[in-house]
């Protein structure tokens, strides 16, 4: 029996060191070729020989690459706050109020997600076009807008529906208004759901690759991190060492985003202000 | 906090005004008011979204019936043509030898690979100790973080004709003489882009169903255990049955994520267009779109993507309601 349980257990001490190997792998190469001297001419080997950082010296001062952050950082920005406040107040009209359309809002929202963007690309490039925003970061966070936003009053709605309407109403009874009470007690509630929902609109605009490539085209200074990485090619051929330093640049933010959302979500902030 | 409050969300004409203070005239306002604030607080989400997702769905619609190029673009003046965009696009040979067969092929086998790869990391993963739990989720959690497009250049780079570590390892180990150009035979490319897919979608699949299967119940397997039920048929007869609507979305999800891959198919060398035999229905729409400035055949194509995608998203829909029911 004992036997068995080591064999057993050797077995999944294999499956796991697979597991972490496959999964980590791709990031660990994506780093230790940012890093690696020999990675630009081929000699680079499973662990890396020669330390350097001029990967990430060129990446941020010839590559230009110090613009496509601060462009993708400005785009992340206005589509964060914007759809966080536009799918906050829709959030709280579906969550709270009834009124007439109510389910037929709600069944819209849902099924609009399932719209595949990739498809909608050629009116959106017309319409963009049609409003003379085409080559700049205005049109790029309008079109983002419309993809944060029907996931992001989803979200919401579920955040604003777990806030006990009690504390509503005793602001109320204590004489808030409509917009005090939405001030003082759901914004601060709903704090929460809503750094979860900005998580998510950063992500999307910050990993946007399509409507990014077609909307800025000719217009290489206001690039995105996500099409900016195009840049390193072609200039020198195979030039992996800087492609994989400006892809390191890129991922971080995301994975430090990730790491801050995990587990985060449902931490009874409101858990304990109702008592049975 | 009274008994008496406690009632279903709090309907605006029902609330305490305090101010009201019986004035009829002041009271209507304050009514009809209530009555439209919640349109007031929907109306900047509904006038985005009409703008920017169903308008340019009837709009990509329209194109698909006209013969739009530049100069339509230009002009701004219309050319109707009926189907002739449809005609054209189910008349062309590579729609069914090559578009079809990538699309529709490729979404089976990175379905298929992702929701059992990522269904087997959640069974070993329930399996692990608490820490070891966590380390495992860590790790699946970078591989989810990856952007697709960084992601898919790493990939490129490991696979590289000249340089990849791919090329470099087989021929240090002797297998193969001289470099081999993984990008340029269809099967190899899909393969590339299948397990860029498989790599980036497995950890959702691996959270989602992990978090359905703690929730199985422990008596009901143990029984199961005791009467005799090796695990895989443990795996088939209780857990399988009890987190299947997980399993339902689960599946929905990827099979829309697939069916639709853009940048690791774009991005890959010869995958803009250049090498046809890789193109997908996306990627399709898009050269013919913006590459070859056909922008109603195009728009025919992204409605041909539009419509399989409703008609898998409505029959997994269906069965997920009809599940529910039973």
């Amino acid at each position: 029996m004992r036997h068995r349980s080591l064999s057993r257990r050797l077995v999944k001490a294999a499956l796991v060191a697979l597991l972490l190997a496959f999964t980590l792998f791709p990031a660990y190469w994506m780093i230790s070729s940012s890093f690696d001297a020999q990675a630009s001419s081929g000699g680079q080997s499973l662990l890396p020989q020669e330390f350097t950082l001029a990967n990430y010296q060129y990446v941020l001062t010839e590559g230009g690459f110090g613009t496509f952050l601060r462009n993708s950082a400005v785009v992340a920005f206005f589509t964060v706050t914007i759809s966080g406040i536009v799918a906050l107040l829709a959030a709280v009209a579906v969550a709270r109020f009834r009124f007439k359309f109510r389910t037929g809002i709600l069944i819209m929202v849902l099924t609009v997600q399932m719209v595949p963007l990739e498809a909608l690309v050629i009116p959106l490039f017309v319409q963009v076009r049609d409003l003379q925003l085409l080559n700049s970061l205005v049109g790029l966070v309008i079109v983002y807008l419309a993809f944060s936003l029907p996931f992001a009053i989803w979200m919401l709605r579920g955040f604003v529906a777990a806030v006990p309407v009690e504390l509503e109403e005793a602001a109320y009874i204590d004489g808030a208004s409509w917009g005090r009470m939405f001030r003082s007690v759901l914004l601060p509630l709903v704090a929460p759901g809503l750094v979860a929902t900005s998580v998510f609109s950063f992500i999307v605009a910050w990993n946007e690759f399509i409507f990014a490539m077609t909307l800025l085209g000719g217009a290489a200074e206001n690039y995105t991190v996500a099409i900016g990485l195009k840049q390193f090619f072609g200039v020198h051929a195979n030039d992996w060492g800087p492609v994989m330093a400006a892809s390191t640049i890129i991922t971080i933010p995301v994975m430090v985003f990730f790491v801050l959302v995990q587990g985060k979500l449902s931490n009874g902030l409101v858990a304990g202000a109702v008592k049975g | 906090m009274t008994v008496g409050l406690k009632q279903p969300p709090v309907d605006e004409g029902r609330k305490p005004q305090p101010s009201a203070g019986g004035r009829p005239p002041k009271r209507r306002r304050l009514l009809t008011m209530a009555k439209a604030r919640p349109w007031l607080l929907l109306a900047p989400a509904l006038i985005l979204l009409a703008g920017l997702l169903l308008w340019p769905l009837a709009r990509v619609f329209i194109f698909s019936l006209q013969d739009y190029g530049l100069r339509q673009i230009v002009s701004g003046k219309t050319k109707f043509i009926g189907l002739d965009n449809y005609a054209e696009v189910f008349g062309d040979s590579s729609l069914w030898t090559v578009v079809l067969p990538n699309t529709i092929g490729f979404a089976i086998v990175a379905v298929a690979s992702t929701v059992i790869f990522g269904t087997l990391v959640a069974l070993l993963m329930a399996s692990l100790s608490p820490l070891w739990r966590t380390v495992v989720g860590s790790a699946v959690m970078v591989a989810w973080a990856m952007p697709a497009v960084t992601g898919t250049y790493v990939w490129i780079w490991i696979f590289d004709a000249d340089q990849g570590l791919v090329n470099a390892t087989l021929k240090g180990l002797g297998l193969m003489d001289e470099s081999f150009n993984w990008f340029t035979n269809p099967v190899t490319f899909y393969g590339i882009v299948a397990l860029n897919i498989v790599h980036h979608g497995f950890p959702f699949v691996a959270i989602t169903v992990l978090a359905g299967l703690l929730g199985v119940p422990k008596e009901m397997l143990e029984a199961a255990e005791m009467d005799g039920a090796g695990p895989i048929r443990r795996f088939f007869q209780i857990t399988y049955p009890t987190i299947k609507p997980v399993f339902s979305v689960v599946v929905i999800l990827s099979t829309i994520w697939d069916f639709k891959v853009f940048a690791q198919i774009y991005l890959m060398p010869g995958g803009s267009g250049s090498n046809r035999e890789v193109l997908n229905l996306g990627v399709w729409s898009y050269v013919e779109s913006f590459g070859q400035n056909r922008y109603g055949f195009g728009a025919a194509i992204a409605v041909l993507l539009t419509v399989l995608l409703l008609i898998i998203t409505a029959i997994y829909v269906r069965t997920l309601f009809k599940e529910e029911k039973v």
